[in-house]
């Protein structure tokens, strides 16, 4: 496996654009090209080597790169844009945009990553150790195209929106969710195994939600089924009991949110609909 | 002594335009038919007046101010050029052309207030009027978040629940609903007044959507409200013959923000499936509707637009300036008919401070104390003209009505000098 | 300043020239007979020369537009061009920012643009979005037929005062002709309803959709506005609309003196047979026909190209239909006394049926109607597609094999059903000159437009083809490419576009009509007016008045009415 380690050169003050750090930028070129690779500091059009110290070799192909990034990168934005296949990890938190559109390949944050996260994600897989921000694999404003294939998972809490338009992969946070998990979901899976803010799946048409811990209220556009004993994700059975809500109804959404009943013994009450 | 006619207010979005002053000595002495807002505007615009340009609190000449501003700009790596919504549209126009020119991130105050209405519009659209529409067809209005009573003065009497139009005569022919998290004096003029649960709205309309659907609401209250009295609302407002929706920030800026609007706008689109029913947002500042307009039409976004790569790039949460400053990204900002740091939030304003500002304001205020340079504008609607937009998109024109204090020039005019100056230091 | 364009082969079908070889030459923004030595010389040798390009009928700047703008941001995101020392950034796919448009159709080697349809509440909005598109000469056409002083002048058959009232609006508003969308629809679209034919009531107005076309065609006489009224008719996007349209270019016949006196626009979208989408097919035939046989008639296409559109119109309840047939986004924003708009984000596709026959129907009214003075090249842009891709319809209109091959991935069934494949027709490069610009300046009547003779505007564009050696029919990609990117575009007599690149900005004019309207009928009628003003209207009439400072260019055309 090929490994170039990157160093931020300064502390970043504006924001830095790295779309071109990725392993297939990166394969097959030797540092002093890589160095070359066109980034952007605020309005300043620059190159990864003004910014980054870069160390190592790349691999032949971007399936055998991988790209070690170590220090404060939280102002760095786009990691691992629209990368198809290698590794990226990043020994710290990382800004915006990371793995965008990304198609293959694995990417590793051992500390926190901001907003949208595998926005509008096409398969691969991207693992925050920390919390990440808002919009988890959501597209841009007004496109409604979002995450397509792939895993994200989030060991810490996500914040608001997680899988914004979802239309298939799969996304766990394994901490809390904010608001709005699913919102204009068509496809996918989304598993939050600790509490929730609410609103779950709103406006969705399809795909399916879990929430293993607490979450205030169920949407009144959503109707109560039955008590569903598991809940499956990745070939994996997650055991329940769980409350399972079809919905959105407002758009004739034939989406499923299953809720724990342990946790949410305030909706005990819909039990009264169960034949 | 004269007398000037039809003036338009530059107070707030109901942008009232049949304002009369009387005018002495180059002094507006008399103002009639304005609300009590208006009248203090016109009356004591010359309190807290900045005479002289400033530089880290020195008095200078424009050209000194200029000429700082303008390496602060040009030497920037990612300026914020931030306010707009108090000035005249031309004035926001030369703006735009300086951000795209120094590569900067230029967003107005809509991204605090009305923002989340565009989102909400950008997801789901909006079915929306002029308010003469509704003054001559409206027979049923509901007042969501938003106390027109205190923020829009005539609003009713001119546009709304008390306006007096071609089919509808008045108060008495119509019904007013007030949605509202207590009872404010809007409430109080109600015929209806609804007490929601804080930060539910969502819930309250996505359960009024889903009755007027006929469907069954499955829990007995939602958002604090009996699911019967939901229920018999939505019978109400599919049985109006034209039903008009004004909402403020009660619903922008309580949980959910932008997905409140949508969930209104998905209401309203329902509801035209039975009847006509529209909805109009009560934006605040009376220019903020020309912000987005200007922006729109110059760079395709209505707010928050990035040009640090030459091109405009949008995505709020990101381009927003609240959410920039709170970062820590820019390294300079343009302020310009805005006081930022009377309402921003406290990490957002300790890093403001951290950075070079240049504040154009004829006021003093919170955000020019913080400033590197002052430049004192004239007072757009009194001492210069220029064009607004009415919360409902009508473009007027602000009249000039005296002149401004020796010296002191428009925002436009200032920003013009800025701008030049820019173009022979930018490529 | 002069240029002599040398060597070039010439269209100038308002001067009758066909293809000749002949030298332009201008001064001072003007068509010249000759220049002096010391002109700056363009080699137009083996290419071809047309005068710019005049487009009758796009949606390009008002509230409207900007509507459009705003609801979709995700249509700028991938059409984006960064700033250069000339050019401001361009942004922008089929709603794109007024510098986009004004610097596209200049590299397309179009000089006049009109504003398809302006409410007048809102056309300082309009204004100011035309003051910010570099380079064309523009104005706008202002929507009147559902205003509410119109109607209650024409109940109570005050024509003078009407056509006093309108005189008045184009010098208070500044526009250019009178537009009406679905008249009386649109007012009672007010109520969430519509009118289904043309003599349905509009209550409370004691009139008829009928009575308010006959009412501004006699008008529009009256005033002796230059373009004949301009009108999206009623059921517009319906399957069997096709004969609504033929009884609306038909009731006004009797009011025509030789000349037309009635232009439909974007017959595509009124051009449908059949009573449902399933049993949808083109009413072009029909349509055509009654074009052949009464030449009182104009029409423009409203041409579909497939992929991204964003539908925009006045006609309020027809983009609600729209809406939910489609469930996309929608924005409708009424004005007051005045009409409505309506903006629903659209795509077209080929194998969708519906779309498929929309799209062969532009083309038959194109080719089957035979007088190319009559017929306009439009995409009602945004609506049926973006101006951008005028030289890919007009490579179908001048090559058969271009039209088959995309007959040949269009929705069989549609393809079947269309009288498209049994067309051979092909329009030359004179006919196209004809419909993009002389046939469009001349029904305008813009007298120094659309032409190259002594004395019009210097409006020019150069395409680096050769129309003696190309085959269009066969060639029709290269006529494409190189209509696509101008070798030269000249506005005024400056030379704006090289090779498809924008080598100078300005802002161009904004042109108006100024009737002169008698000044005691005038006094009468505003009067009246004023007292309606405050009972209709929440702003004052003062203010609704447009000063001519607000146009950055203002070019007003005066008009010596027949009141």
């Amino acid at each position: 496996m090929g490994e170039i380690t990157l160093k931020p050169k300064v502390t970043f003050k504006v924001p830095i654009i790295a779309e071109t750090i990725t392993p297939d930028n990166f394969a097959g070129k030797p540092i002093e090209e890589i160095e070359k690779l066109e980034m952007w500091e605020g309005n300043r059009k620059t190159t990864l080597g003004d910014l980054f110290e870069a160390a190592g070799s790349s691999g032949e192909a971007p399936a055998d790169t991988k790209i070690i990034i170590e220090g404060d990168v939280r102002k760095v934005r786009r990691i691992g844009y629209k990368m198809t296949d290698g590794q990226i990890l990043i020994k710290g938190s990382v800004g915006m945009y990371l793995g965008e559109k990304m198609e293959g390949g694995k990417i590793i944050v051992e500390g926190d990553a901001d907003s949208w996260v595998g926005a509008g994600m096409k398969g691969g897989q991207i693992e925050i150790k920390g919390n990440a921000g808002d919009y988890v694999g959501a597209p841009y404003r007004g496109d409604t195209k979002g995450m397509k294939k792939g895993t994200i998972i989030i060991h810490g809490n996500a914040g608001n929106e997680v899988g914004c338009w979802m239309r298939g992969g799969t996304i766990i946070v394994k901490g809390n969710a904010g608001l709005f998990p699913g919102i204009h979901m068509k496809k996918g899976t989304i598993l939050v195994e600790g509490d929730c803010a609410g609103r779950c799946g709103a406006m969705m048409k399809g795909g399916k939600i879990a929430i293993l811990g607490y979450v205030p209220s169920v949407l009144p556009s959503f109707t109560f089924e039955e008590i569903k004993k598991s809940f499956k994700v990745k070939g994996e059975k997650i055991k329940g009991p769980f409350y399972l809500f079809t919905g959105d109804l407002n758009e004739n959404g034939a989406g499923k949110l299953y809720v724990s009943t342990e946790k949410n013994k305030h909706l005990q009450f819909y039990e009264k609909y169960l034949e | 002594m004269k007398t000037i006619r039809n003036v338009v207010c530059p107070f707030c979005g109901s942008l009232c335009d049949d304002i009369e002053v009387e005018i002495e000595d180059n002094r507006v002495v008399k103002v009639r038919k304005g609300c009590a807002i208006s009248a203090t505007k016109f009356t004591k615009y010359n309190e807290e007046r900045i005479y002289k340009p400033r530089i880290d609190g020195r008095e200078v000449s424009l050209e000194e101010a200029i000429n700082e501003a303008v390496e602060i700009l040009a030497n920037a790596k990612y300026p914020a050029l931030y306010g707009w919504s108090c000035t005249s549209t031309e004035a926001i126009n030369i703006g735009i052309e300086i951000a795209e020119l120094v590569g900067g991130v230029m967003d107005n105050t809509a991204s605090v207030c009305h923002g989340p209405t565009i989102l909400g519009e950008q997801d789901a659209g909006i079915s929306t009027c002029t308010l003469g529409q509704v003054k001559n067809r409206a027979e049923l209005i509901i007042y969501w978040g938003c106390n027109p009573a205190h923020a829009h003065p005539r609003h009713m009497a001119r546009y709304s629940a008390a306006s007096r139009g071609r089919f509808v005569k008045g108060r008495k022919e119509r019904t007013v609903i007030v949605v509202d998290v207590r009872k404010t004096h809007t409430a109080k003029t109600a015929d209806i007044f609804i007490q929601i649960k804080p930060n539910s709205d969502f819930e309250l309309l996505t359960a009024l959507r889903w009755a007027v659907k006929n469907g069954e609401l499955e829990q007995e209250e939602i958002a604090g409200i009996p699911a019967e009295k939901i229920e018999e609302l939505a019978d109400m407002l599919i049985s109006c013959r034209f039903g008009a929706l004004f909402f403020g920030l009660g619903l922008t800026m309580s949980a959910g923000k932008a997905r409140n609007i949508e969930a209104a706008v998905n209401l309203v689109r329902e509801l035209n499936n039975y009847t006509k029913f529209v909805m109009v947002p009560m934006r605040g500042h009376f220019n903020v509707t020309g912000a987005n307009e200007v922006m729109a039409w110059a760079t395709g976004f209505p707010f928050a637009v990035d040009f640090s790569r030459g091109y405009p790039f949008y995505n709020p949460g990101d381009t927003t300036f609240v959410d920039v400053l709170t970062r820590g990204d820019c390294d300079a900002a343009l302020i310009v008919a805005s006081d930022p740091v009377s309402g921003f939030p406290a990490e957002a304003i300790r890093n403001l401070a951290k950075i070079p500002v240049i504040t154009l304001d004829p006021h003093e205020t919170l955000t020019t104390m913080i400033s590197k340079v002052v430049i004192p504008t004239a007072v757009v609607g009194i001492e210069a003209e220029g064009s607004a937009y009415r919360m409902d998109a009508v473009p007027l024109r602000l009249k000039k009505l005296v002149e401004p204090p020796p010296g002191i020039l428009s925002d436009e005019e200032v920003l013009k000098l800025i701008l030049k100056k820019l173009k022979e230091r930018v490529k | 300043m002069e240029l002599l364009i040398k060597n070039g082969y010439v269209y100038d079908p308002i001067n009758k020239i066909n293809g000749e070889k002949m030298d332009i030459a201008v001064k001072d923004g003007k068509i010249v007979e000759s220049v002096s030595s010391d002109a700056k010389v363009i080699d137009a040798t083996n290419m071809l020369v047309m005068p710019g390009g005049v487009d009758i009928h796009s949606h390009i700047a008002g509230s409207k537009v900007n509507s459009g703008r705003i609801l979709r941001p995700e249509d700028h995101y991938k059409d984006v061009k960064p700033r250069t020392a000339i050019t401001r950034a361009e942004v922008g796919h089929t709603v794109p920012s007024t510098y986009t448009i004004g610097y596209r159709y200049a590299r397309l080697g179009y000089t006049t643009v009109i504003e398809a349809a302006s409410p007048p509440l809102k056309t300082r909005h309009t204004h100011e979005e035309l003051n910010d598109i570099p380079l064309i000469d523009k104005s706008c056409y202002l929507v009147l037929d559902n205003n509410w002083i119109v109607l209650d002048y024409l109940s109570q058959g005050e024509i003078d005062k009407c056509a006093a009232f309108i005189g008045w609006i184009f010098k208070a508003l500044k526009g250019y002709a009178i537009k009406i969308v679905n008249p009386g629809g649109v007012e009672l679209w007010g109520w969430g309803k519509n009118v289904e034919s043309l003599d349905d009531q509009v209550p409370p107005f004691d009139t008829t959709p009928r009575e308010i076309i006959r009412g501004l065609c006699k008008i529009n006489k009256m005033l002796n506005l230059p373009h004949t009224i301009h009108l999206h008719t009623n059921n517009l996007g319906k399957p069997g609309n096709y004969r609504t349209t033929i009884e609306t270019m038909d009731t006004v016949s009797d009011l025509a003196d030789g000349k037309p006196n009635i232009h439909i626009t974007h017959v595509q979208f009124c051009g449908y047979g059949g009573d449902s989408w399933i049993t949808l097919r083109s009413g072009a035939p029909e349509i055509a026909k009654y074009v052949n046989n009464h030449n009182h008639v104009t029409i423009d296409l409203g041409q579909v190209v497939f992929g991204d559109a964003t539908t925009m119109t006045g006609d309020g309840p027809f983009q609600f239909i729209l809406q939910n047939l489609t469930g996309n986004k929608w924005k409708n924003a009424d004005v007051e006394a005045e009409g409505s708009a309506g903006i629903v984000p659209y795509k077209y596709k080929r194998k969708n049926f519906v779309n498929a026959v929309q799209w062969t129907i532009g083309l038959e009214l194109a080719l089957l109607i035979k007088d190319p003075w009559r017929v306009f090249l439009t995409t009602d842009h945004p609506n049926a597609g973006t101006f951008m891709k005028y030289p890919r319809v007009i490579t179908w209109l001048m090559s058969k094999v271009a039209r088959e091959k995309v007959l040949n991935k269009i929705n069989k069934r549609a393809k079947k059903r269309s009288t498209l494949p049994s067309i051979d027709r092909e329009y030359t490069f004179y006919e196209i000159a004809i419909i993009t610009r002389a046939a469009t300046a001349k029904a305008l009547n813009l007298a120094n437009k659309g032409h190259l003779g002594v004395g019009a505007d210097a409006d020019i564009a150069i395409y680096n083809i050769n129309p003696m050696e190309i085959d269009p029919s066969k060639e029709y990609k290269k006529v494409r490419r190189a209509l696509k990117r101008a070798a030269y575009t000249i506005k005024g007599g400056e030379i704006i576009v090289k090779d498809g690149e924008i080598v100078k900005s300005f802002i161009g004019e904004t042109f108006w009509v100024k009737p002169a309207i008698p000044e005691d009928l005038e006094k009468d009628m505003l009067r009246e007016v004023s007292e309606k003003f405050k009972e209709y209207y929440t702003v004052s009439l003062e203010n609704y008045i447009i000063g001519e400072n607000e146009l950055a260019s203002s070019k007003p055309i005066a008009v010596k009415t027949n009141l």
